[in-house]
């Protein structure tokens, strides 16, 4: 069984990648084409964006509800920003406003001690309660057309939002990975009083993860924005959930300590799968909430299998 | 030996095999208990102690072996079992509910019912608990709830917890790891009440003199085999340690102490106070040697030296480093002046159980094995910087990224005692730090610190095991209730005045 969780941590997402794929390969003569497959990709990156942050906040031990809010945060300011100091002005300062939210996350988070669960879902009440005053309830178009080139566009035949995605995934995968920065991360998140006592800034790290995935969050919002071209203060409801369910089915411990994020990117892909095939099938939307419930519930049972039997292990002496 | 016959023997072990995938925990073990015995169960770290506790408890089974509990054959598939066989184990973690009370703790799931089976007989339940706690000459009140109580009264509740199921052999798991001297003595006393009550004990230890003094025989244990059952009478310490490592050592303690040097203090604390915790502490540390904290629970020291290191608050007091003044407002101001620190608290604030070997080590250090202005980790440097770290400390690890977890308590500390040590520290302070550790690893910290005294480092060394004091260090400092109390150099430090110092017994000092 330790052998079976250790192989399912390395190649598990691929397996059921290859799976779905032969599976839709199968069902649909459609599937098997550049564009269906980068359009999957494409589906695909908006939750793995996310999902870049999240693994940095649960891998710091915390956690952070207040993304979906965030995205339609930074779509109210875009189409409100763009027709008065210009696209890439009114991009820049809405992902500050952002990442000032992930900000004061981390900063009531450490600084006042309250729950993370806590914390970042009250800010997403507030944030989208925030977003709806300032747009005043309504959806703002946006008119200014070279806008839609960064969600709609392509660059070599790819979809931008996958470039997109490539270049995160390489500066958070250093980020967590080559940098101290990273390396405090995990050790906040394995054990936060032995990172302190060692006399890691557990503050500045916690404050800095918060930003961070406010920021992915509000690059989520420019992409989406840019393909809506419309500012929708309830934008991407729901979408917390499939954020957090790439993350933990992607590999990432829940309890912490333990980050993946090649393996999010397949997890993002794996469940944009599950969607084509649902849309395929020509089932409903409640069946596609549905299935990112059970998606999740399944990775949270491997993960917690994990974590029971490699508990088992230490206590056994097996060496994994 | 005189042969025992079947009629006094409580529990009877023969042939208990062991095997884990690649390991073989136990071989063949034989092992028994009297009635109203108590039988000291000691081996390093490894041998095969706790697997076969976890047997007897009914959390593993064994792949060979029959056992005989009071004369009939029994076979443990869950604890439960365990239970009802009246087997009662008192782990290190207690099994408490915190926020229910000593009596609720006792009975939980069997309190005694009123009206109908409905509700909660308090007045019974508290009797109960009552007659229980005075069977054994405790002073616990029952109404109180077990998040209010100190380590040891903990444990008394658990003691008679296992009284109350009507345990007719109880298993205890390094019970005085966490316990102060005085605390010891009245464990002793209650363990010798047990005894003639004719309950059984089976009593696990690193600390060989305990074992002397409460046991009838003890049994060693290596490499999940057993070496030999000895009458406690008919042996002597240096025998049964001689039978755990398995060669013959005379003094497991650190050799011989360094001359005085000229001294040049290093580190000043002047009227140091923490409210509720210490007054006026006023004490300097010289270069180069092991300066002794002495002291029972309550006397302030670990709550002294964790301010010093900047991990807790202080009410006033100066602290001076090389005759600078310095003020330390977090644990970082102490690393950068070149004070470590090594937690009493291994698994609560020493080891970051997620990570490899390697990166727990370095972690403290990492920003600086980096390139592009601290952007990047330097991997071979970090590979550098850790084989040198290993090799000092002589660390055995399987490889380098292998979890921290897996390594013995030994290798941890070493591994925990590398971390602070290549953050250049001057300073070192550790607390307990060999609680919890087999006596090959424990003689190992011991000769590690020395060497490093030997190299100018000073050393901080709080400890509860006198022994460890008295063996190891140059001057020993006594705290009693936050105040200073005591000063002992090499020349007047014995065992016996460390102890009546730390009770707070006015003693003479010359």
């Amino acid at each position: 069984m330790v052998k079976f969780l250790k192989l399912y941590e390395k190649i598990g997402i691929f397996i059921l990648i290859v799976f779905a794929g032969i599976f839709l390969a199968i069902a649909s003569p459609n599937f098997l084409k550049t564009d269906t497959i980068l359009n999957i990709i494409t589906q695909g990156t908006y939750g793995v964006i996310v999902g870049f942050g999240m693994v940095l906040a649960i891998t710091s031990g915390g956690f952070d509800l207040s993304v979906d809010a965030v995205v339609g945060l930074t779509s109210v300011f875009l189409s409100l920003l763009i027709p008065n100091i210009g696209i890439p002005s009114a991009i820049i300062l809405s992902i500050l406003i952002s990442c000032f939210v992930g900000f004061l996350n981390g900063l009531i988070i450490t600084k006042f001690g309250v729950n993370p669960l806590i914390t970042t879902l009250s800010m997403a009440t507030i944030i989208r309660g925030a977003s709806l005053l300032i747009a005043k309830g309504r959806q703002i178009p946006i008119s200014v057309e070279k806008f839609t080139v960064i969600g709609t566009g392509k660059l070599m035949g790819v979809p931008n939002p996958i470039w997109i995605m490539l270049v995160l995934f390489i500066l958070f995968f250093l980020l967590l990975n080559q940098t101290p920065y990273g390396r405090h991360i995990c050790a906040i998140g394995s054990n936060e009083s032995a990172a302190r006592v060692s006399g890691l800034n557990v503050t500045f790290v916690k404050i800095m993860v918060y930003v961070l995935v406010s920021f992915t969050a509000s690059i989520n919002g420019v992409i989406r924005t840019s393909q809506a071209m419309i500012g929708i203060p309830s934008m991407a409801p729901g979408f917390t959930l499939l954020v957090i369910t790439i993350t933990i089915l992607g590999g990432t411990s829940l309890s912490g300590g333990k980050g993946n994020l090649i393996g999010a990117v397949f997890a993002g892909i794996f469940i944009s799968m599950i969607y084509y095939g649902l849309n395929l099938i020509g089932v409903q939307y409640f069946y596609q909430l549905l299935s990112v419930g059970l998606v999740l519930l399944f990775a949270l049972f491997v993960d917690g299998l994990r974590k029971r039997y490699l508990e088992a292990a230490k206590i056994k002496g097996i060496k994994v | 030996m005189t042969e025992i016959s079947e009629g006094n023997v409580l529990l009877k072990m023969t042939g208990i095999t062991k095997i884990f995938p690649g390991v073989t925990a136990l071989k063949n073990v034989d092992f028994e208990v009297k009635y109203g015995e108590v039988h000291a169960l000691v081996g390093e770290n490894g041998a095969g102690k706790s697997t076969l506790i976890k047997i007897l408890s009914g959390l593993y089974r064994p792949d060979g072996g029959e056992m005989l509990f009071e004369g009939k054959k029994v076979f443990f598939s869950d604890t439960r079992q365990a239970q009802l066989c009246k087997i009662a184990v008192i782990y290190q973690e207690f099994n408490l509910i915190p926020d229910l009370s000593v009596a609720e703790n006792i009975f939980v799931g069997r309190e005694p019912k009123t009206l109908g089976r409905l509700f909660i007989n308090w007045r019974k339940l508290n009797a109960e608990a009552r007659k229980i706690l005075d069977r054994l000459d405790i002073n616990l009140n029952p109404r109180k709830f077990v998040s209010d109580l100190s380590v040891a009264e903990r444990q008394m509740a658990e003691i008679a917890k296992a009284l109350s199921l009507d345990a007719r052999l109880i298993i205890m798991d390094e019970p005085t790891a966490t316990l102060t001297e005085k605390e010891v003595v009245k464990l002793f006393e209650i363990i010798n009440e047990l005894k003639k009550q004719q309950v059984s004990i089976i009593y696990i230890s690193h600390r060989l003199e305990e074992a002397f003094k409460l046991s009838e025989r003890i049994t060693v244990l290596r490499d999940g085999e057993k070496i030999g059952t000895k009458n406690t009478s008919q042996t002597n310490q240096d025998e049964i340690v001689s039978m755990m490592v398995g060669k013959v050592v005379k003094d497991y303690f650190a050799g011989e102490k360094i001359s005085e040097g000229k001294k040049e203090a290093l580190l000043e604390v002047k009227n140091y106070t923490i409210a509720n915790h210490v007054y006026d502490i006023n004490f300097k540390l010289y270069k180069g040697e092991i300066l002794g904290f002495a002291g029972v629970l309550g006397s302030g020291i670990h709550h002294m030296l964790r301010s010093i290191y900047g991990a807790a608050p202080r009410t006033k007091g100066e602290i001076f480093f090389n005759d600078k003044k310095v003020l330390i407002k977090n644990t970082n101001d102490a690393i950068k002046l070149g004070i470590g620190f090594v937690t009493e608290d291994r698994k609560g604030e020493g080891i970051l159980y997620d990570m490899s070997v390697m990166q727990n080590l370095t972690i403290v250090v990492i920003k600086a094995l980096t390139f592009l202005k601290g952007m990047f980790v330097k991997s071979a440097k970090e590979k550098k910087v850790f084989a040198q770290a290993s090799k000092d400390l002589d660390i055995k690890f399987a490889d380098l990224n292998q979890r921290i977890i897996f390594l013995s308590g030994g290798n941890q500390q070493k591994v925990i005692i590398g971390r602070t040590l290549i953050s250049n520290c001057k300073v070192l302070i550790l607390l307990e730090p060999t609680r919890g550790i087999d006596v090959g690893a424990k003689a190992e910290i011991h000769r590690i610190m020395r060497e490093l005294a030997n190299k100018g480092i000073s050393i901080i060394l709080s400890s509860s095991e006198l022994a460890e004091l008295v063996n190891l260090t140059d001057r020993c400092l006594v705290l009693y209730k936050g105040k200073m109390v005591a000063e002992f150099n090499r020349q007047n430090m014995d065992e016996e005045a460390l102890v009546a110092a730390q009770i707070g017994q006015k003693i003479n000092q010359t």
